[in-house]
């Protein structure tokens, strides 16, 4: 149900016949079964409580003073009947702050950020038991961008896939696939279920700014991932879902979040502030985008996960894996903070990056592509790591890369070698 | 006899269009009475030759054609056509078939046309008097959502691909007039002129406006929190669109107008096709919506889902209407007919529950059942 506003700056008036929730008062999550629901009615009943949860706002006598009360309520758009725990309530106020969110938060704020991190294990609880549809984004608040870590496939895309595995006799790297795609949706959905520190640090993040999933089919690449259409749209507020998206891969921190691009290129602080791990990466490229600390917080979390998969990621390979291999643990700047890797990530990530779609010219600009061009030392400085030399792939493995696409269940594990990266 | 005396008192009530004629038909099901089974639980009027595989999509002629035709696409790569007749009365007319699975069909506005969406890429036109199928649209990845759109200074056909585009066709040129490109992959549409709306993966929105020529309108962020899956559009008491809506695979409906006066109160959200009702101390059992329809009088929507049941609601009272028995599959495709009188379902699995739980050999069902009583509005504002 929703918390109440008023609670949460201390001043409701109606204390505990307050219709609302009050976190802590009543036990946080816990009570949802606040009197005057009767939730226990039948589904009629259960449609009219949303459209009373907004008769509470607008209009009962006693909430009289529609106006200071319309007008928070607008600012973070209605979060009635969509979301129970209300923990999207003033997450614009939160948020708008800040570039640094983990210098000096204010109480309230901190409350938000509660209720928002404690609104997206209720959520994940919910996933889990629900039998819902696994492979769906998710984001905590309406109107607000993804979540990092997982990807949209609809369930005729599913089908699609098992339909041609089951033509070309191949169902059981069909079945691989969805088993790992279910682990790596199981482990996601734990890990925002046990929020430790970095996770904490990265979905913040990632909320404020927007993560952009690469979408698809972390495997399921073939024909997204192949026709990389470059995304020609504006970066831009309106849209919460993510800017760009590069059908390969988990957003591996390339893709610019939706507000956050002019402001990655500018604004460093917002670098420092957050996490350590920033640091490493806002001194190596932070004209690319993944400057943008949260994506790359966020993306160790989604690159985790591929390192152990039979698919591995197609093309951008190199980065995952070597990101990976790094101890990520919780401790994200470790992920990052080998020099070598970090500088890697800097210019070969836009690099290999290129290699498979037209530059975003929106995000990064073709100025910071071509910059990274420019420095091929670094690149071949972490040579061995971004990318396995000709000789060390294996026929298999040397074929799937030179081929238009992946074949799911035959996608190498080694990054690509620098060769047959077209630049 | 046993069956159509069991159905007998309810066939009264049930025809569909007034005549109590004519419900041999039903009998067609291979269950004959229902005893166990619960395929029909809402005894509804079963299709003649119903498709081999799931059901994607339903559609019903324009009103331009006189009667009542339906179209419907399915996963065993073929597009079937159906006369229905007054009495209830099903007949199967024609039927085409793409090299993959239908993912979308629908008519032109004159009647004589039917356009068919596919996996194996490319969209038809397919003529009903000469029964001749041609392609007019080629994508490089499954086309999702077709879409007629007749405007005043021109007509063509609307194809949404997970190839991230959005493509416009007059069908007599294999060039497209137009490409819009879009953020991800479409997953639904809809379309009413001048408005038509487009939702992506990774919860895209976007509206166009298509006077003139089709230009994006508005991004939207989403008021989902999860995967969209299915978009319709509704109308003002003026019959101009003014606002859709979605659904998403969370149970979940949101409303959303355009330009609301006041789009916090204006707009909103609804859960539905949960298993426990509005019972939130227990966990509940979460199912897609696979379809919504509006319905062309009313304006009262209609939702279908992975639970297997459909419900009918009245945005504007912000009530439902009336919720059916729970089928034994999941219900994946809904359409009304050009007048509200008949409502179509299809009955058949939809991959919500992944490969495991998919049956080649369980039939798969449309119903008609009528829709002119049960989706009035409640009550008028």
């Amino acid at each position: 149900m929703a918390i109440c506003q008023f609670f949460l700056q201390g001043r409701c008036r109606f204390g505990d016949r307050c219709w609302n929730e009050h976190p802590g008062a009543r036990g946080a999550g816990g009570g949802r079964q606040p009197p005057q629901q009767q939730l226990s009615g039948n589904n009629r009943r259960g449609w009219n409580t949303t459209s009373q949860r907004y008769a509470n706002v607008i209009q009962p006598s006693s909430f009289s003073k529609s106006t200071p009360w319309g007008g928070s309520r607008d600012q973070e758009k209605p979060s009635f009947g969509s979301f129970d725990l209300g923990a999207s309530t003033n997450r614009n106020k939160g948020f708008g702050l800040s570039e640094n969110p983990f210098a000096s938060l204010s109480p309230e704020e901190q409350k938000d950020e509660k209720k928002l991190l404690e609104g997206i294990v209720k959520d994940m609880e919910v996933w889990e038991s629900s039998g819902q549809w696994i492979f769906s984004v998710y984001s905590p608040v309406k109107k607000k961008p993804n979540i990092s870590g997982f990807t949209d496939i609809s369930p005729e895309e599913l089908r699609l896939e098992y339909h041609n595995f089951l033509t070309s006799n191949n169902l059981q790297s069909y079945l691989n696939s969805v088993q790992h795609l279910i682990n790596q949706w199981r482990n996601r959905v734990n890990e925002l279920k046990s929020l430790n520190i970095s996770t904490k640090v990265a979905l913040l993040s990632d909320v404020k700014d927007g993560v952009n999933q690469a979408a698809s089919a972390f495997g399921f690449g073939s024909s997204q991932a192949a026709t990389f259409v470059s995304p020609g749209f504006p970066v831009n507020n309106s849209s919460s879902d993510n800017a760009q998206n590069f059908s390969f891969k988990t957003n591996s921190g390339f893709a610019a979040a939706s507000s956050g691009s002019p402001a990655v290129l500018g604004s460093s602080p917002a670098f420092g502030a957050v996490a350590s791990a920033s640091s490493a990466i806002s001194t190596s490229a932070p004209a690319f985008g993944f400057g943008k600390p949260e994506i790359t917080s966020a993306a160790s979390f989604s690159f985790k996960s591929p390192a152990d998969s039979s698919f591995g990621s197609p093309g951008f390979s190199g980065l995952p894996t070597s990101l990976a291999t790094g101890p990520v643990s919780a401790s994200v700047p470790p992920a990052f903070g080998g020099g070598s890797s970090v500088a890697g990530f800097g210019s070969p990530g836009s690099h290999s990056h290129t290699a498979f779609s037209k530059p975003s010219n929106d995000t990064f600009g073709n100025s910071s592509i071509s910059t990274s061009f420019s420095a091929p030392g670094s690149i071949v400085a972490t040579d061995n790591v971004l990318f396995t030399p000709r000789d060390k792939l294996t026929v298999q493995e040397l074929e799937q890369f030179q081929s238009k696409k992946f074949t799911l269940g035959k996608i190498p594990l080694k990054p690509p070698p620098l060769e047959l990266l077209n630049i | 006899m046993l069956p159509a005396n069991h159905f007998g008192e309810k066939k009264v009530k049930m025809s569909l269009f007034g005549t109590t004629s004519g419900f041999g038909t039903s009998g067609t099901s291979m269950f004959g009475s229902t005893t166990t089974d619960n395929h029909n639980p809402m005894k509804d009027i079963e299709v003649t030759s119903s498709p081999d595989d799931s059901i994607g999509c339903l559609s019903f002629s324009p009103p331009t054609l006189p009667g009542n035709f339906l179209i419907a696409g399915s996963w065993a790569n073929d597009v079937r056509c159906w006369e229905v007749q007054d009495s209830g009365q099903t007949i199967p007319k024609a039927q085409q078939m793409h090299t993959g699975p239908v993912l979308d069909v629908c008519w032109s506005d004159d009647g004589s046309k039917v356009f068919t969406a596919s996996c194996d890429k490319t969209a038809k036109m397919w003529d009903l008097s000469s029964n001749q199928a041609i392609q007019i649209a080629q994508h490089d990845a499954p086309v999702k959502t077709i879409h007629w759109i007749k405007a005043p200074n021109y007509s063509c056909v609307m194809t949404g691909s997970w190839d991230k585009t959005l493509k416009f066709w007059d069908t007599r040129s294999s060039n497209p007039m137009m490409v819009l490109q879009l953020p991800e992959r479409c997953y639904c549409a809809d379309v009413i002129y001048p408005m038509a709306v487009v939702a992506t993966a990774e919860r895209g929105l976007i509206v166009y406006q298509l006077e003139n020529q089709p230009s994006e309108f508005r991004r939207i962020e989403s008021p989902l929190k999860h995967q969209h899956r299915c978009v319709a559009i509704f109308k003002d008491k003026q019959n101009k669109p003014t606002g859709f809506a979605l659904g998403s695979i969370e149970g979940r409906v949101a409303i959303h107008y355009i330009n609301p006066p006041n789009p916090a109160k204006d707009n909103f959200t609804f859960k539905c096709h949960r298993s426990n009702g509005t019972n939130t101390s227990a966990p509940q059992d979460i199912y897609a919506v696979n379809g919504i329809a509006f319905h062309p009088v009313h304006g009262t929507l209609a939702t279908v889902g992975s639970d297997g049941r459909f419900s009918f609601w009245d945005k504007d009272a912000r009530t439902k209407l009336k919720t059916s028995e729970q089928l034994d599959q999941p219900i994946s495709a809904c359409c009304f007919n050009h007048n509200g009188n008949i409502f179509a379902y299809a009955s058949s699995y939809d991959w919500s529950k992944g490969h495991e739980f998919y049956n080649p050999q369980k039939k798969n069902y449309i119903f008609l059942r009528n829709a002119a009583e049960e989706l009035k509005p409640r009550n008028k504002k």
